[in-house]
């Protein structure tokens, strides 16, 4: 709680900070804010809150997920670096207050308890991304990737909100418990029509927002048109926030329909599957790529989700945590390797822009290689303990219920090996460029911290996992 | 006695609320998904959340619980800090393009 | 002393100091790599010397603690680092130890890249050598898993013009396999519990020292009559616990007597076949076995040395230690579609290899078609079949080694491997000649060399099997008909006639002493194996007895 607070004041603080004169205090604060953020949230470890009337509830759950949307937040901030293109026209402090902002609603959408609060934690978030997918306001693409996300985003808001208008006529509370009572209670009449194509709206808004199939066609146009920060950004911590939300809303307050729920959840995620991974293999920019691997990723995590297993929520928090790392470290590489030679203005995002990159610096062809296997589930990386504690959920809710959804996740994870490592293909086996590429200090502390994760997390995934 | 606002709103039966409700709101959708005017599309956007908007008030008065109207307060509150935001982004498109018809729009090709 | 580590530590070691040196000195690289596949082969000889051979368990056994995960009501998985030998891994130890210092040798002919070269390369010994000692199933998975990433830039960095297509269709065919054996890894280690931990964590023993046969049969029964707490059974990954029926939860997936059923089949036969999948990749089995002419013919000539004669091999033994070990019903019921698919690799390896004009993917058809023996050897159940089997394996880890040096010698020379580009060799590389004919003459099963007894004793197997259907002995005869076809008409294409050739007469010289080196020691093993495969045969004959007692 006092995480959410504290955010919210140093968003304020960061915008005055927008006056000074120097700049070079902006990035150092953000960081310290976040760090702070990121303390303050561990004071309540171990206990259980309910605040503002039942309004948000943090416990160990909470504090897990918010850590890791902290922790992506302070990496994705620690490899900003100017926005835009000209000095005139960037507002840095806005864009690290927005960010912060866009936090806060994040942690709000992963601790409330009320319907009404994941409305508004899900709108500071969207809000704040729509300003920050057209923050780079001279570029076409940036201008067409905000609107198109900003239309397709309020129209889900929309469809969103009719979905809890429904339950709310059905159940006559936004709270969550309230909500759960009366589903598994069964009211005397029988569970009211209302709340069944309810909760399918609530479903396809939520679904939306985490970029699932059949909801994701915003998505790869969203991520490729924003500057790529803010798409390692999105892609990372809307995420996590989504899926908490998500797995939050489901099992607090409709465990009583699972049997609905969960068939309309496998069929999008055999969908999500099916579309990320073999529509990532036709892509021949590797943003593209990587904004579809973010759709697959959704699929995987929601495996989870539709196992509903005492399980899930820590496998969905490891799953998350090795993606946002691997994910962050992937577009870090990205934003480096584009900016090297750009095409007509614009960086260059091709598959051949890589070529080479081993030859030009060893450790950023290093931390994407290990980036890309930890996405593609290798072992001795997180992203394997992440597919087997997710599958492992599915084995256990057992085989006649999971068994189709873990033979298309097991193959599609093959196909994601091809196209992971497309890049690895690039980098090391092609030749190109022989021009070194160099990189600042902190950049260089960030490539090292997330690779010496992602490997670490491999080896002993049992330090971080006890804590889930 | 002067009748109170639930039972003025009780005068009508509640489905012809939730069906009224419903027609604003596929017409909202339907909007969305024909028109090519950015303008007309986020109107139809405000439609959506309006059909939202008169639910839960006929909800809220039919169970006489104030939460429904509240959140109809956050919604309004939230709808407009989007509406800055959108009407932001659509002038700064017509500043590139001096047009707001999203067919123009193809730059980034799925 | 920990010996089985040192396996493991030592190529590491020479991984990391490959690392870390500086690249000033590109050619210490490469004696850093030879010494320390020198050393491990030696440790594997005194391995080989220290072995009690006529006890059947595992020996010079490691076990710690390494990753233990509480996973609430599921309760607590316990990965071990766990490493043992018996008699069916020590033989294939011995011929990775061997084949790698010999790999190593041939890689002094790597000029680019050296310092990343030896690296992947000794990164790649640790690996196979860890996948053959060891015992918990998931470090198992781990390292061959993990074999799979150097291999793959060994091909893809240093191999010929088709690198990319090559490298990329090795890593994801045998990903695909592993996946496979991932899924069935999660069945298992859902359904196994750890007889020793759970006796500690229901508090019946102090600790872990304590804890005797009486103890672990006592938890076995309570653990049947499900009278142990969910959050107290600890699940194990150890594939000894994991072959005991007696572990299995009671009505847990892969449980014999709960025999639950999937998609209409039973589970167990289900995840027989997909281990038996995941290993058939790699061994690799018709019609999985599209990618390894591919690699072969693109990857350098060490690197195919070290994939003919080791890797293949991690699919027979995936196939003894994992799929038979540990799902025997399973091995029983597919025993005729096993040893037909045997068959087919044989047959249809050994017409492939007919037709091949290339030299490489000649001798990369062969290998399907001998590693097809291995696979009907096994599937026949018997002593003389699976006895025959590891032999075939080490035997054709032999040939398949100096086959492969054989055709880099021709390479290295004049870059070309068409067989129609030379005739009449023998005057001009009399060396190389008789070499090559010791390694044919061993492949196509000639008596007195090695190839002979495996190929021997796995037909024998599959005639006496109750489990195979008559036909399949005599059709595996044929492969070997066909072999002796294969290979005596490119020794006669090759070396006989008088002399042409389409490159310069002065670029084929006869082998150098390097090369002597290597090919001399092979042939000198595959003979000594043809005359004495006692010393083999010994190693091998009391564990496979005692792994034949659960069919």
């Amino acid at each position: 709680m006092l995480s959410i607070i504290s955010l919210s004041l140093f968003g304020i603080l960061n915008l005055f900070l927008g006056f000074l004169k120097s700049r070079r205090v902006l990035l150092p604060a953000t960081l310290l804010f976040i760090a702070l953020a990121f303390a303050a949230n561990l004071l309540d470890w171990n206990h259980q809150y309910v605040y503002f009337r039942d309004m948000l509830r943090t416990n160990n759950l909470f504090i897990n997920f918010s850590s890791i949307i902290l922790l992506t937040t302070f990496l994705t901030v620690a490899i900003s670096r100017s926005f835009g293109t000209d000095e005139e026209h960037t507002h840095p402090a806005e864009y690290y207050a927005i960010m912060l902002f866009s936090v806060v609603g994040a942690l709000m959408m992963v601790g409330f308890e009320n319907l009404i609060m994941l409305f508004i934690g899900l709108e500071i978030l969207s809000v704040s991304l729509y300003v920050l997918t057209g923050s780079d306001k001279r570029s076409l693409r940036s201008n067409e990737a905000a609107l198109k996300y900003f239309l397709m985003g309020s129209f889900a808001t929309g469809i969103f909100l009719f979905g809890i208008a429904l339950v709310y006529g059905a159940t006559g509370s936004f709270n969550l418990s309230a909500i759960g009572s009366y589903v598994s209670g069964g009211p005397t009449t029988g569970i009211s029509p209302l709340l069944y194509v309810g909760l399918l709206f609530i479903l396809a808004g939520m679904l939306f927002k985490v970029s699932a199939a059949p909801f994701h066609f915003w998505t790869p146009d969203v991520y490729d048109g924003a500057p790529t920060l803010f798409t390692a950004f999105m892609s990372t911590v809307v995420k996590t926030a989504g899926f908490a939300a998500l797995y939050r809303l489901l099992t607090v307050s409709f465990t009583g329909v699972y049997g609905l729920w969960w068939q309309v959840l496998t069929g999008v995620t055999v969908l999500t599957l099916l579309v990320g991974n073999i529509t990532a293999v036709y892509q021949s920019s590797v943003k593209r790529m990587l904004a579809y691997s973010s759709v697959s990723h959704a699929g995987y995590l929601l495996i989870a989700v539709a196992a509903k297993t005492p399980q899930s929520p820590s496998a969905i928090l490891f799953y998350s945590l090795a993606y946002s790392i691997a994910t962050i470290t992937g577009f870090a590489v990205l934003i480096l390797v584009a900016e090297q030679k750009p095409i007509e203005g614009r960086p260059d995002e091709r598959y051949e822009a890589f070529n080479g990159l081993a030859k030009r610096n060893p450790l950023l062809a290093f931390s994407l290689a290990v980036s890309m296997v930890s996405l593609a589930g290798i072992p001795l990386t997180a992203g394997f303990w992440g597919k087997f504690f997710v599958f492992s959920t599915a084995v256990d809710r057992g085989m006649t219920n999971m068994g189709m959804v873990l033979v298309v996740a097991v193959l599609m994870s093959v196909v994601g090996v091809y196209y992971y490592f497309r890049v690895i293909i690039a980098s090391y086996l092609k030749t190109g460029d022989s021009e070194p590429i160099g990189i600042r200090p902190l950049y260089r502390f960030i490539l090292v911290l997330t690779t010496a994760l992602t490997i670490g997390l491999g080896l002993f995934p049992d330090v971080v996992r006890q804590l889930f | 006695m002067q009748p109170t606002i639930p039972d003025v709103v009780q005068t009508i039966p509640l489905p012809y609320y939730i069906w009224f409700a419903s027609a604003l709101f596929v017409i909202g959708i339907v909007g969305v998904l024909t028109r090519r005017n950015a303008i007309i599309i986020f109107m139809s956007v405000e439609v959506m959340l309006n059909a939202v908007n008169l639910l839960l008030v006929a909800f809220s008065a039919y169970r006489s619980d104030p939460a429904g109207q509240v959140f109809v307060f956050f919604i309004m509150a939230v709808a407009a800090a989007e509406v800055s935001v959108g009407l932001a982004i659509i002038v700064m498109i017509y500043r590139n393009i001096q047009s707001i018809d999203i067919g123009l729009l193809n730059r980034l090709k799925g | 002393m920990p010996y089985l580590s040192l396996l493991i530590i030592l190529p590491l070691l020479a991984a990391l100091l490959v690392v870390f040196l500086p690249n000033r000195n590109q050619t210490t690289f490469r004696w850093i790599a030879l010494v320390a596949s020198l050393l491990n082969f030696l440790l594997t000889l005194l391995l080989f010397f220290r072995f009690d051979k006529s006890v059947a368990g595992y020996q010079f056994v490691e076990q710690t603690d390494w990753i233990t995960l509480s996973l609430g009501p599921l309760g607590v998985v316990s990965i071990d680092y766990f490493l043992g030998l018996d008699g069916i891994s020590l033989p294939l130890v011995l011929l990775a130890g061997l084949v790698l210092a010999i790999g190593a040798i041939s890689s002094f002919e790597i000029k680019q890249k050296q310092k990343a070269y030896f690296a992947l390369y000794s990164l790649l010994s640790a690996s196979l050598m860890g996948c053959f000692v060891a015992l918990d199933l998931f470090l198992f998975f781990l390292f061959f898993e993990f074999m799979l990433l150097p291999m793959y830039f060994l091909i893809g960095l240093w191999g010929g013009e088709r690198r990319e297509y090559a490298s990329i269709k090795f890593f994801v065919y045998t990903f695909l396999g592993s996946i496979f054996i991932l899924l069935v890894m999660i069945g298992l280690y859902l359904s196994v519990a750890d007889p020793v931990e759970t006796a500690v964590a229901m508090g019946l023993v102090p600790g872990k020292e304590l804890v005797d046969a009486n103890v672990i049969a006592d938890v076995q029964n309570y653990l049947q009559e499900g009278r142990i707490e969910a959050d107290q059974i600890v699940h194990t990954f150890s594939i000894p616990y994991m072959a005991e029926p007696g572990n299995y939860l009671p009505q847990s997936l892969l449980n014999i007597a709960a025999d639950h059923v999937l998609f209409g089949q039973s589970a167990r036969m289900l995840a027989f076949v997909l281990v038996f999948l995941g290993f058939a990749v790699k061994l690799p089995v018709v019609p999985l076995h599209t990618w390894l002419p591919d690699a072969h013919v693109e990857a350098p000539t060490p690197v195919s040395v070290v994939l003919a004669g080791v890797l293949l091999k991690i699919g027979g033994y995936g196939f003894i230690r994992i799929a038979y070990g540990l799902f025997p019903d399973g091995a029983i019921v597919f025993a005729p579609w096993l040893g037909g698919l045997g068959v087919l690799s044989i047959v249809y390896g050994a017409l492939n290899a007919l037709a091949m004009n290339d030299l490489k993917r000649m001798i990369a058809y062969s290998s399907v078609s001998h590693m097809g023996f291995v696979l009907l050897g096994l599937a026949s159940l018997t002593s003389e079949g699976v006895n025959g089997a590891l032999f075939q394996m080490v035997s054709h880890g032999i040939l398949s080694a100096m086959l492969f040096l054989i055709a880099g010698v021709l390479y290295t020379r004049t870059h070309d491997r068409q067989l129609d580009s030379y005739r009449g060799l023998a005057a001009r590389m009399p060396g190389y000649v008789t070499l090559t004919a010791i390694a044919f003459f061993g492949s196509l099963g000639l008596p007195a060399l090695s190839g002979f007894i495996g190929e021997f004793f796995t037909i024998m197997g599959a005639f006496n099997s109750p489990y195979l259907p008559n036909w399949m002995a005599p059709v595996a005869t044929l492969g070997i008909v066909l072999a002796a076809g294969y290979f005596l008409w490119t020794l006669q294409r090759l070396f006989f006639g008088e002399f042409w050739s389409k490159h310069e007469a002065g670029l084929l010289t006869d082998v150098t002493p390097r090369e002597r080196l290597m090919l001399v020691p092979l042939a000198a093993l595959a003979l000594m194996l043809g005359i004495l495969p006692g010393i083999l045969l010994n190693l091998t004959q009391s564990t496979v007895g005692e792994f034949l007692k659960n069919f």
